[in-house]
């Protein structure tokens, strides 16, 4: 058995809106070892995203235990959790959220800037040639068609060399054709790089490239 | 319209969709509507106390003059014709005003004598503190003459009734504090506090001798249907080079009436730059609005509604908005003028009679009215050009193209109205021309150079100053980015900034003129009414004392110019500048060598013993002004003679030298038998100043002192409290810069929620967040202040230059506050509006970021 990079024990979150409070996720027991590639599944409003995010610091579980790459998660503050994903996290959002102030570039030498690490330029130019946009490094993201900002999010997710990557929906804005290369970018650099792969997606050919998939069903892991 | 025209446009439809739109409330129109009711307010107010003063004036006109009109004489009374003349034309009451000085036991004080007969005063009443009538008390012939005093002189000198004080060689009773003077506002610059006597009274102490400075008037209370052009033309005709000035109630007080214009026009321009910088957060909100509204155009337009009633439906939306701002900045200027008002009138010297006054709070409203559309209809225009494709695609940045024709037309006309409008209602045209070309200049320079700076930290971002620092590039990109408003920010924030760095510098410049530069080169004392007589005596016991450095004496008359070139003054063509010289009495001297540093420019000086007809020597500036060249001829009248005497030379006269200095120097012959007194200066140390005073006090009575110092304070004073005032105009500007300011602040926080939780996700603390957004607002702060004091040294430099005639020096406190004070607000606003973005939750804003 390999070393787990994420452990959550008994873990829900609650979440207040204006009608009371809302449980999005409940109970939710989930292992994943290193090098592992799993997919998260489920219907609209089963709380796949919150679980991801809830992996990624970005949200804060309200019970259990939530351990990311020997991590607590529960019990650090923002700035431990900013620091744990500048080193060894990546995360990818089908919404891309790339800096649109940025060039393609800048925008991945941000985390590597963020960290202070050597040779961000280079690391930048490689990863932007990785995802195959060497040529587009000076545009803009209102300057790139969707698949094009997809790819420089991946190469920004990867820039770092992190341990885990999680991608909440990464073709979901896309369509099938550019979805279908983002996703053979998305394995192939998951592969080359020995990075732990987490995903969420509505599709089931994602879902069955993964060697392991989660179904969420209300808040809870159903299968 | 491409795709649509005026035909097509449902105006009812329009109004429907205003109406309904309006129903969601005002939450996008805050920095809309604050911008426009503080400019409008501003506006109103100005104008508010503008017409009220005015309406004090004219109301009080024969009060503030003392008679329906008056007729005033220089170093003289009015003679038995003219006095016979003026009384068979009404009821006749004559005054006296000079300045002397007044002896309380060991103390001294210049003051400014007026001494009345029974018949003053004609309108209003001059009353004791105590209730009784000054003239009554005044006119009481046992005994000592009597005399009254402000109440400020009677507590510097524990004054009680009862008390001797002497004033020349005479001794008067004090009989009360002077508690009501009706007349005194058509007074002239006062250098020391009122004391009132009889005329007799200061006959017998000697002060109305031959050559001495006084002015007398002959006031007139007239028959209610009396024409008063028609007797001011009589009275000319009768009496054509007396070298009388006549006024009359319709102009009481020509100067206060100049100075409450001018300084309206300036605040009304200053209001207008408030609205021009409001402009800028009036189109940055209505552009927010419809990017927000793209939504619901985009239906409405699927749903097959034109471009242009899309367009109407907006108009009508923010044009209602408008007009309630405007309709409340009217009421708050107004309504604040005519409530506290009030208040402030009793400690006016000037008469105000506030309320409300509909035609200052209409043109405030035309002004605002005016500037929101011009301000509205640019981002409204887009709505003509916006194809339903775009719409949907929610492009989150308004197309650039070349606007609709019919827009930039409606923009020049709506412009050339508001100029037209602004220029010509302002009681000083030139002047409004002049500040909103200054203002027109300002915005396009700090548009062009807001521009300029978003493109400079846009390029800069990519620069090797950006790299390894993701902080800095953030901010640099921000700054650039086109969405983030900077140009409008950098405009609006260094307009405001700019007019108080130049009011400050100004105002700096003028006092530092006043207090270091000044009294470096002037004299301790002036002293005037020196009797020939005494001219020895004087000049012996002044050097005797200890510390008096150097002493230069001058014959000194008065006289009013009142023809050039054989043509009467009021009829000759002259440079407007030189208006003032013809408007009263001037200091007159003959001396038959030039005085000690005379720079002749032209001409030559009469020989020695030169006795043939008057010639004059003139200030070469002034000279020029009046249209004199060598050979022209001059009229003087002096002490009721006219003495026609030929330009024989023109002299360089540096006024601000604060040396003896005249406008015109006569050949000795011209005022050969003339009665005259001297004028002297003394350069002295501070220690001889009280020593004199005493001294001369005692063995000359009838000689004035006046200590410079003294005189400097007061004008600095003065200075200071018209600095105030337009400094309040110019924090109004300021305060709607900062509006426009918080309003892009309040629009960029979305984006910087944004941002933060990107930056979050990458591993970014928030300290390192916030630092990068703070770096952003300084930035933007330095640069909105560094083209502020670009432009505002500029303005100050040239009035100070140009206007002033004096040389220019940069305040560095007051620069540097101004630069401080813009990175200040920014930082303020910008972190004000970064603490919620901080505190964000990523993961709740990504969720709402990917809709």
């Amino acid at each position: 058995m390999g070393e787990a990079l994420i452990e959550l024990k008994d873990m829900g979150l609650t979440l207040p809106s204006s009608a009371g409070n809302v449980e999005i996720l409940k109970g939710i027991d989930l292992v994943v070892e290193a090098g592992e590639r799993l997919a998260i599944t489920g219907p609209s409003g089963s709380g796949k995203s919150s679980l991801l995010m809830v992996t990624a610091g970005l949200e804060r579980a309200t019970a259990g235990q939530v351990t990311v790459l020997g991590q607590d998660m529960t019990a650090a503050n923002e700035d431990s959790l900013a620091r744990l994903r500048r080193a060894r996290l990546g995360v990818v959002f089908q919404a891309f959220h790339l800096i649109p102030t940025m060039t393609a570039a800048e925008n991945v030498r941000v985390p590597l800037e963020i960290a202070g690490a050597d040779g961000a330029e280079e690391t930048a130019s490689e990863m932007l040639e990785s995802v195959g946009l060497g040529r587009r490094a000076d545009h803009y993201p209102a300057q790139l068609s969707g698949g094009e900002q997809q790819r420089v999010a991946l190469a920004r997710a990867l820039a770092p060399s992190p341990a885990l990557l999680l991608a909440d929906e990464p073709t979901g804005n896309l369509d099938g054709r550019t979805g279908e290369a983002v996703s053979d970018l998305l394995f192939e650099l998951a592969e080359n790089n020995g990075v732990t792969l987490v995903l969420v997606t509505h599709s089931d050919a994602l879902a069955d490239r993964c060697a392991r998939t989660v179904r969420l069903d209300d808040g809870r892991i159903a299968a | 319209m491409k795709g649509s025209s005026v035909r097509d446009t449902n105006l009812a439809f329009s109004w429907t969709v205003a109406l309904r739109e309006l129903r969601g409330g005002l939450a996008g129109f805050r920095v809309f509507l604050a911008c426009l009711i503080l400019g409008v307010a501003g506006i109103a107010a100005v104008g508010s106390v503008t017409a009220a003063i005015d309406r004090g004036l004219a109301s009080e006109g024969r009060t503030i003059l003392g008679g329906d009109a008056s007729v005033e004489f220089t170093y003289r009374f009015a003679t038995d014709e003219e006095r016979a003349w003026l009384a068979a034309a009404g009821n006749i009451a004559e005054i006296v005003e000079m300045r002397s000085l007044l002896r309380i036991g060991q103390g001294r004080a210049l003051v400014e004598v007026k001494g009345v007969d029974g018949a003053y005063p004609l309108y209003g009443s001059a009353t004791l503190a105590v209730g009784h009538d000054v003239s009554t008390v005044l006119g009481a012939t046992a005994g000592t003459p009597g005399l009254v005093a402000e109440r400020v002189l009677a507590e510097r000198f524990d004054l009680v009734q009862g008390d001797q004080v002497t004033l020349g060689a005479g001794t008067f009773t004090f009989l009360g504090v002077l508690a009501d003077e009706p007349d005194r506002a058509s007074g002239g610059f006062a250098m020391g506090p009122r004391v009132m006597v009889s005329i007799d009274g200061l006959r017998d102490a000697g002060l109305l001798q031959p050559g001495v400075v006084y002015e007398s008037s002959a006031r007139l209370r007239l028959p209610s249907d009396a024409d008063l052009d028609q007797l001011e033309r009589a009275f000319e005709d009768a009496f054509p080079l007396a070298g009388a000035r006549w006024s009359d109630r319709r102009n009481a007080a020509p100067g206060i009436s100049r100075f409450v214009d001018r300084l309206s026009a300036f605040l009304t321009i200053v209001g207008i730059a408030a609205l021009a910088v409001g402009g800028v957060g009036i189109g940055a909100a209505v552009r927010g609005y419809l990017t927000r509204k793209v939504p619901a155009i985009a239906a409405l337009r699927t749903l097959g509604a034109t471009a242009g009633t899309v367009f109407a439906a907006y108009l009508m939306q923010i044009g209602l908005i408008a007009l309630a701002g405007v309709l409340i900045g009217v009421a708050l200027g107004g309504g604040l003028v005519a409530g506290l008002g009030p208040i402030f009138a009793a400690n006016l010297a000037i008469p105000a009679k506030f309320g409300l006054y509909a035609a200052p709070l209409a043109q405030a409203g035309l002004f605002g009215l005016l500037a929101a559309a011009l301000f509205t209809l640019w981002p409204l225009a887009w709505l003509l050009q916006v194809r339903p494709a775009e719409l949907f695609r929610r492009e989150s940045e308004m197309p650039h193209r070349a606007p609709h024709l019919g827009v930039v037309l409606a923009l020049v006309l709506l412009t050339a109205a508001l100029a037209g409008a602004i220029i010509g209602l302002s009681a000083t045209p030139k002047l409004a021309s002049w500040c909103l070309g200054g203002i027109a200049v300002a915005f396009i320079m700090l548009r062009s150079l807001g521009w300029a700076a978003a493109k400079l930290a846009r390029a800069a971002s990519h620069g090797p100053i950006a790299r390894r620092r993701p902080g800095l590039r953030l901010a640099l990109g921000a700054i650039g980015a086109p969405q983030a408003g900077t140009p409008g920010v950098v405009l609006a924030l260094g307009l405001g900034l700019g007019v108080l760095a130049s009011i400050a510098q100004i105002d700096a410049n003028m006092q530092g003129l006043l207090r270091d530069q000044l009294p470096k080169d002037a004299p301790a004392f002036f002293f005037v009414d020196i009797q020939s007589a005494q001219l020895e005596d004087f000049r012996e016991q002044v050097m005797a004392q200890e510390g008096s450095e150097r002493l230069s004496t001058a014959p000194m008359l008065r006289g009013v110019i009142t023809g050039l070139n054989g043509v009467p003054a009021g009829e000759a063509k002259i440079d407007a500048a030189a208006n003032w010289i013809l408007r009263g009495d001037r200091g007159v001297t003959y001396s038959a060598t030039p005085p000690e540093g005379t720079v002749l420019m032209e001409g030559d000086w009469w020989a020695n013993d030169y006795a043939g007809p008057p010639l004059v020597s003139f200030a070469e500036e002034e000279g020029r002004e009046l249209g004199l060249s060598i050979g022209s001829t001059v009229t003087v009248n002096i002490l009721g003679r006219a003495i026609t005497a030929e330009v024989a030379s023109f002299r360089k006269v540096e006024w601000r030298g604060m040396g003896i200095n005249f406008l015109m120097v006569l050949s000795p012959g011209a005022l050969a038998g003339a009665p005259h007194t001297h004028i002297a200066t003394l350069y002295a140390d501070r220690q001889a100043e009280a020593p004199i005073l005493r001294e001369l006090g005692q063995t000359m009575p009838n000689v004035t002192p006046v200590l410079v110092r003294d005189q400097i304070d007061r004008v600095s004073d003065g200075l200071g409290k018209l600095g105030a005032a337009t400094r309040w105009g110019a924090l109004a500007v300021l305060l709607t810069g900062l509006a426009v300011l918080i309003g892009a602040a309040a629009a960029g926080e979305e984006r910087r929620r944004a941002e933060a939780a990107i930056l979050k996700v990458l591993g970014a603390s928030r300290a390192a967040i916030l630092g990068s957004f703070a770096l952003r607002a300084a930035l933007t702060g330095f640069l909105a202040g560094a083209v502020a004091l670009l432009w505002g040294t500029a303005a100050a430099f040239g009035v100070i230059v140009f206007v002033f005639d004096t040389s220019f020096i940069l305040p560095v406190l007051a620069t540097l506050a101004i630069l401080g004070g813009g990175i200040v607000l920014s930082l303020s606003a910008g972190l004000l509006f970064a603490l919620r973005p901080l505190n964000g939750k990523p993961a709740q804003v990504l969720r709402i970021a990917a809709g």
